[in-house]
């Protein structure tokens, strides 16, 4: 195994752009007057869990990093450093990136970690650096492993992942409309990538991709933003905190408190651990399709609209109608 | 990067785009009125029914009467957050209520009320 491999670290690299985008794009909204909000302590705190996203992989990533490279050692597979690998990688990665993020928004203890990027109910370029502090806690590193299972180095890996981030950078902005037709049929666009960040009804759970919108499109996941539902950004239930802290932990405190409320079974603390997002064992939340059945029973004249296609399927008409 | 040039691009780059926000007027707070504050409340809670709202002087805060019971809105810069008023303590503050929520996604609102508004606004987050 090639273990002398280094690539450089391109999320750390791309810092001074990330700081002459979101300038770029506050001007652009001045002098416009349109293409998206700022608001002070909402890009503050946005931009302090950049740094601290920076500065949890500084102090947890060898954790992910030592897990890579013993991958690595028990591997009898390497595929090099050519360009063409690079790309392969690049583009499972983009797969794997699908569903890691997939399961961020149905796996409440992914969710945990996922949550504050949501947190905000602006979308600008800060909103790309709200990033999580607790990732490695989730243990969605093992999705990794394949990858390098398969023969790509732990180095590449990682570099092609940090690739795929600065790629989404860009796309959280409302100053972009829709790119050419026969890009946003490809690539991640900021319009799709808008409805991803919806807490309306109709855009829950939706739009996962990463680089390339095919996954969603492959696997049943994908709605375009809609001109007569404007995206309302944010949580279901947004937080009334701009303190890093609390942005960073509130799932996991949430996890807590609904996990060892007494009189529980063992199955309903792990529901509450592991079950989809608004589970609850007496029925005083809604998860996303419950959500979806009653914003159906309000406005019917949606049904069968894009991201309710599935709602008839999963709640059957009546039930549907009566939630 | 070394170390030390990232740390000052980080450090320098949240001061100044915070130094800039502030400067060009969007630390703002959103303002209610009793037209927006009913739509607000139903963007957070659409199942709801709302009764009534009352908007504090400041326009920053406002009490909203619903069929799942009374409910607090309040600026959360140039947003909104809401919630019912369950699980929750308050306390009186110089310049009106702080009301404190058991809940760590969302710890306190405060809300500036005189001293007419103070009474009412008690009377009514008084649990029923």
């Amino acid at each position: 195994m090639t273990d002398q491999v280094s690539f450089p670290d391109a999320v750390q690299w791309a810092v001074p752009f990330f700081i002459a985008a979101i300038l770029a794009e506050f001007l652009w909204i001045a002098v416009k007057g349109k293409g998206g909000r700022y608001e002070t302590r909402d890009a503050v705190t946005s931009l302090i869990m950049g740094a601290g996203n920076i500065a949890s992989g500084f102090l947890l990533g060898f954790i992910a990093y030592a897990f890579f490279m013993w991958l690595w050692q028990i591997t009898p597979l390497d595929l090099g450093t050519s360009i063409p690998v690079i790309i392969l990688c690049f583009v499972l990665d983009d797969l794997r990136y699908y569903w890691v993020h997939r399961f961020g928004h149905r796996i409440r203890w992914v969710w945990a970690s996922h949550v504050n990027h949501h947190s905000s109910q602006h979308y600008n370029l800060t909103t790309a650096l709200r990033q999580t502090w607790t990732y490695t806690f989730t243990f969605m590193m093992v999705v990794r492993a394949p990858l390098i299972l398969l023969g790509f180095h732990p180095a590449m890996v990682l570099f092609v992942g940090g690739l795929n981030l600065i790629y989404q950078f860009w796309i959280h902005t409302e100053a972009i409309g829709k790119m050419p037709r026969w890009f946003e049929a490809v690539m991640n666009t900021p319009s799709h990538h808008r409805a991803h960040h919806g807490r309306n009804a109709r855009y829950l759970d939706c739009n996962y991709a990463g680089v390339f919108i095919i996954w969603d499109k492959m696997f049943g996941t994908f709605v375009p933003e809609q001109e007569n539902d404007r995206v309302d950004y944010g949580l279901v239930h947004n937080i009334g905190t701009f303190n890093p802290l609390r942005v960073a932990f509130h799932e996991w405190v949430g996890i807590w408190h609904d996990a060892t409320q007494p009189g529980l079974t063992l199955r309903q603390r792990l529901a509450y651990c592991f079950a989809p997002p608004g589970y609850s064992h007496d029925g005083s939340r809604d998860n996303s399709e419950q959500i979806k059945a009653k914003h159906l029973a309000r406005h019917p004249e949606d049904r069968g609209t894009p991201g309710f296609e599935q709602v008839d399927k999963i709640l059957p008409k009546g039930q549907a109608e009566q939630a | 990067m070394p170390l030390e040039i990232l740390l000052v691009l980080v450090v320098g780059g949240i001061a100044g785009i915070t130094l800039l926000l502030h400067l060009t007027g969007k630390s703002r707070l959103h303002v209610l009125t009793p037209d927006t504050a009913p739509r607000q409340w139903m963007r957070h809670f659409p199942d709801d029914t709302v009764i009534d709202v009352t908007i504090a002087h400041d326009g920053h805060a406002a009490l909203v009467r619903t069929q799942n019971g009374a409910g607090l809105i309040w600026s959360f810069g140039a947003d909104t957050v809401a919630r019912h008023l369950q699980d929750f303590d308050w306390f009186e503050t110089a310049n009106g209520i702080e009301v404190r929520f058991h809940d760590f996604s969302t710890p306190r609102a405060t809300l500036h009320l005189d001293q007419t508004e103070r009474q009412h606004w008690q009377h009514m987050m008084r649990p029923a």
